[in-house]
């Protein structure tokens, strides 16, 4: 395993690759590894743990820039100290890198925050495969980085093509990211949790479509019951007690900020009222079945799982099919999954202003191999009966790849694509269509 | 040059004859100067009016026959739509003015090339949506402002640029082939702009559009919003002497003005972390004495005054969903207008807002900002944090005025816009010239003018907005910004090795 230090250590590291023809593959969060990018036995491992250096916060612009091996545990509390936070993914581990994160287009929690797919990555400064460094966006000049004197946060270009799109769910194949900048938000100075309950998901779609197009919650997060329990519940007591809720709820937070926050607080949570009695939802600040104050869970919604064990190792080893859908169609794919998906446990997250729904299906075995081949075997079958419905494999994990590449034009322009930034198919060699 | 009569044979069996034409006087319109474009272009060879993506592929193909250039047309409003050298065609997309869909549930809408801006906006406003239409007028297309140009809107502080909302995109390769990018490639509907794994978005569109360099976009789905204020309106009078209303409690009007650039960046900051607005803008205050007057005499006449009422003017706009919420949101806006020095203008000069409110959805009369010379050009139109554009054009002050004292250019040292986004974490910016286009001095100090801007933000290391094209002299300047004018070269060089597609 190698351990670059900083980005011309990448850079040599690649060079050398690039000389001797052997495959990289990078790593930058500690395990579990879920969804297997960054397993590759044709490749040696880069593991960027000691680039783990918060570079910037910047309380006036809005951003920060981060090393890869940057951790959600490292980062929030940092943030929390300048009075901002990140729009993050639900209770990530507190190993997780949040470079990695952000480049996977994991789902984030605050869909009015995010105005596209890969919004909040701003910037990046990346080696490609060919051992250039590029810097994305107003970082790329003009003249050398150390003498840009912008905040280097613009996202677009440079000039007409959007580079940091390729190296977004790209599992590492179309370069190795050295430092990221990312969208940070105020951090509230007051919140309200809501949690809305229903056996049936529909009615919690049609209400996510309408108060996230009118901008209002905050954080807004669907669970199924199996779900809410594996994230929340510390205790077999706790379990117990959450058996008894019903199968999805909804937790919508609205926020206020400095400047008047309880009117604000207050207006906003008139809406949630409002809109919850339109489409026949009751919505509730602490439900009865709910064994601790709900304060818990409010606050876990704003960090990442600091516990021993995280929740989605709790019952095993997790494996994961994520897809996205248009709200029209969330209910009917989730549907659909269960059915071919025995034991699922589904989370649906509202994403880019609610206008898409990220689909996240969990099961969990032993770990096994049989198990591992079995459960991608699973998944490619209920992907295949999904994607008529309108579900979406945007990052292809396991044998997705084979269902989502058969189409020949962008197949071809993508490897063009590769075939430019990585000739010589070093970077994590195989994955994808690569 | 004219087509080889085997080329114009081909291209017509694909069109129709009655949708190409080598005829003189179409020909000129398509060559001639325009009042936003000074400068002859080279005559194409056809126009060609297609009907469909096939019909585009199948010309693409047969320029790539031939070895005959080609480049789409929509509206002509930017040099890129006009042809660059001889044995060129154009393709103009008017018949290619659909709109394919409205979905209001999943919010978005997929249009052809053709589609302007006056058809699609009033159909989506009546479903209660919006978006973020170009500030260049009701006659500008969609498609190009979200895919080939910049599209920047002016009221874009509590959205985002065109960037962020475009979807699923249809494109014919320089090789005929017909490309579907995001959830279309997999046959999952328009609503995503990302491809599985590494995105292909990347190349339709970065900063700005590519104008068609890479490909020809065809279709497009754009991502509607809701609409920030009531859905319905009332208008008065014929354009261009017409008034519109928004009737409504949940929607208010202020303008204030400040005498300090950041000021104003210091107030927009702040209303962006309080999450208040729907529209916070420092406007340009030349096309706005423009736009507020009826002719070149009553702007002579208005502008001594305006000057000195709103030279840095802070146009708010507060939509909301209840009339609740706008009190609140009023209440944050005079206070931060108090805490940054800010001064309300005279309610008769504000009522003019009140009055005009398609300024804050597409500005109907735009164009008549051309009044004085005939000509615009903006310059230093580009992006970053809303505070860096603020110090970029606060460094601009210290050399303007050898310009407007020396009476090279417009004395109008303010003269220039900065548009926060999403709340206030970038905002673009624009520095616009009126310059007459009769006058070649005119054009010389402007160009002067723009060149000294450009080796001052070099000098200060201030990004505006990074080079793009091709060619030896755009690939020097390419080498600054992490040479990305050689890496867009690889891309073309990939997709387009017979370079047909017009540069």
């Amino acid at each position: 395993m190698l351990f670059p230090e900083n980005v011309n250590d990448v850079r040599k590291i690649i060079l050398e690759a690039r000389e001797t023809g052997k495959g990289l593959v990078p790593v930058s969060s500690g395990p579990p590894h879920i969804h297997g990018g960054s397993a590759n036995p044709d490749a040696e491992t880069v593991c960027f743990s000691r680039m783990d250096r918060i570079i910037k916060i910047d309380r006036r612009s809005r951003y920060c820039r981060i090393e890869p091996g940057v951790t959600f545990g490292d980062l929030i509390p940092k943030l929390a100290e300048s009075g901002m936070r990140l729009n993050m993914p639900f209770l990530p581990r507190a190993n997780k890198s949040v470079a990695a994160s952000v480049l996977e287009r994991e789902g984030v929690l605050v869909p009015k925050y995010q105005y596209d797919y890969p919004d909040p990555l701003l910037t990046v400064e990346a080696v490609f495969g060919t051992g250039d460094i590029m810097h994305t966006g107003s970082a790329s000049g003009p003249g050398p980085v150390e003498e840009n004197r912008s905040d280097m946060v613009l996202p677009w270009g440079p000039a007409t093509i959007d580079y940091y799109r390729l190296f977004t769910a790209a599992q590492g194949t179309m370069g190795f990211l050295t430092w990221a900048t990312m969208k940070t938000e105020v951090k509230p100075s007051l919140g309200s949790l809501f949690f809305i309950l229903s056996d049936e998901l529909k009615p919690l779609t049609e209400l996510a479509n309408d108060i996230c197009r009118n901008r209002v919650p905050d954080e807004i997060i669907i669970l199924d019951r199996a779900s809410f329990t594996d994230a929340f519940a510390d205790s077999a007591a706790e379990e117990e007690a959450l058996s008894g809720a019903p199968e999805w709820i909804m937790l919508c937070r609205v926020c206020g900020f400095d400047r008047y926050p309880e009117e604000r607080v207050s207006i906003y949570e008139g809406y949630v009222e409002d809109a919850c009695a339109r489409f026949g939802l009751t919505c509730e600040k602490q439900p009865s079945f709910l064994p601790f104050p709900a304060e818990k869970a409010e606050k876990m919604l704003m960090d990442c799982d600091r516990r021993e064990v995280y929740w989605k190792e709790r019952r095993g080893v997790r494996k994961e099919l994520l897809m996205l859908a248009p709200p029209s169609k969330t209910p009917d794919i989730v549907s659909a999954a269960r059915a071919e998906i025995p034991g699922a446990e589904i989370i649906v997250q509202p994403q880019v202003q609610g206008r898409a729904f990220r689909i996240e299906i969990g099961v969990y075995g032993d770990g096994s191999e049989g198990y591992a081949k079995d459960t991608d075997d699973l998944f490619l079958n209920a992907a295949k009966k999904l994607m008529p419905l309108g579900a979406y494999f945007d990052r292809p994990y396991g044998r997705l790849p084979e269902l989502v590449y058969p189409e020949p034009v962008s197949l071809e322009v993508i490897r063009k694509l590769k075939g430019i930034f990585d000739p010589d198919h070093i970077l994590n060699p195989g994955k994808l269509c690569f | 040059m004219s087509l080889s009569r085997e080329a114009y044979r081909e291209l017509a069996a694909v069109v129709g004859e009655q949708y190409i034409s080598e005829d003189d006087f179409i020909l000129a319109g398509n060559r001639a100067q325009t009042p936003e474009i000074p400068f002859a272009h080279p005559s194409p060879d056809a126009i060609l009016l297609p009907g469909s993506v096939e019909e585009v592929a199948e010309i693409v193909k047969i320029c790539n026959k031939y070895g005959i250039e080609y480049i789409g047309n929509v509206t002509g409003c930017i040099p890129t739509a006009y042809c660059t050298r001889e044995n060129s065609i154009i393709l103009h997309f008017k018949r290619m003015n659909k709109i394919l869909e409205i979905n209001a549930e999943d919010r978005y809408a997929v249009i052809e090339p053709g589609v302007r801006h006056v058809q699609l906006y009033p159909e989506v406003r009546k479903l209660g949506l919006s978006y973020t239409a170009a500030a260049v007028g009701p006659g500008g297309s969609v498609l190009v402002n979200f895919c080939a140009t910049g599209g920047d809107h002016h009221c874009q502080y509590g959205t985002s640029r065109p960037t962020r909302y475009l979807l699923g995109v249809e494109m014919v390769l320089p090789n005929g082939e017909i490309l579907r990018t995001g959830s279309l490639q997999t046959d999952s509907g328009w609503f995503c702009p990302e491809s599985p794994g590494p995105s292909l978005r990347s190349i339709v569109k970065g900063y700005s559009g590519n104008s068609g360099k890479l490909g020809i976009i065809t279709k497009c789905a754009v991502a509607l919003d809701r609409c920030k204020g009531p859905a319905e309106f009332r208008a008065e009078g014929l354009s261009p002497h017409h008034k519109i209303y928004m009737d409504s409690d949940c929607s208010s009007v202020y303008v204030f003005n400040y005498k300090s650039i950041q000021d104003v960046c210091d107030a927009i900051t702040k209303l962006g972390e309080a999450e208040t607005c729907a529209t916070v803008q420092k406007y340009f205050y030349l096309p706005l004495t423009l736009m507020m007057t009826e002719s070149a005499n009553e702007f002579w006449e208005k502008w001594p005054e305006y000057k000195k009422i709103f030279p840095m003017p802070l146009v708010v706009h507060i939509a909301t969903h209840s009339a609740r919420e706008r009190e609140y949101e009023e209440k944050i806006l005079f206070d931060v207008v108090e805490e940054t020095h800010g001064t309300r203008i005279p309610r008769e000069i504000e009522r003019w807002w009140e009055e005009h409110m398609d300024y804050f959805m597409i500005v109907a009369r735009l164009q008549s900002v051309l009044r004085l010379g005939g000509s615009w050009l903006p310059i230093k139109t580009g992006a970053e944090s809303l505070q860096h554009m603020c110090d970029v054009y606060d460094q601009t002050q210290t050399f303007i005025h050898d310009y407007t004292n020396a009476g090279k250019i417009f004395d109008a040292p303010a003269n220039y816009q900065i548009i926060p986004m999403e709340y206030g974490h970038f905002a673009s910016s624009e520095l616009l010239f009126m310059w007459d286009r009769k006058d070649p001095q005119s054009f010389r100090y402007m160009a002067e003018f723009s060149q000294r801007s450009k080796e001052e933000d070099l000098k200060n290391h201030a990004y505006v907005m990074a080079p793009y094209g091709f060619g030896k002299a755009v690939q020097e300047q390419g080498a600054l910004y992490s040479h990305c004018t050689d890496w867009l070269a690889r891309v073309k060089d990939a997709l387009d090795p017979n370079y047909t597609l017009d540069i």
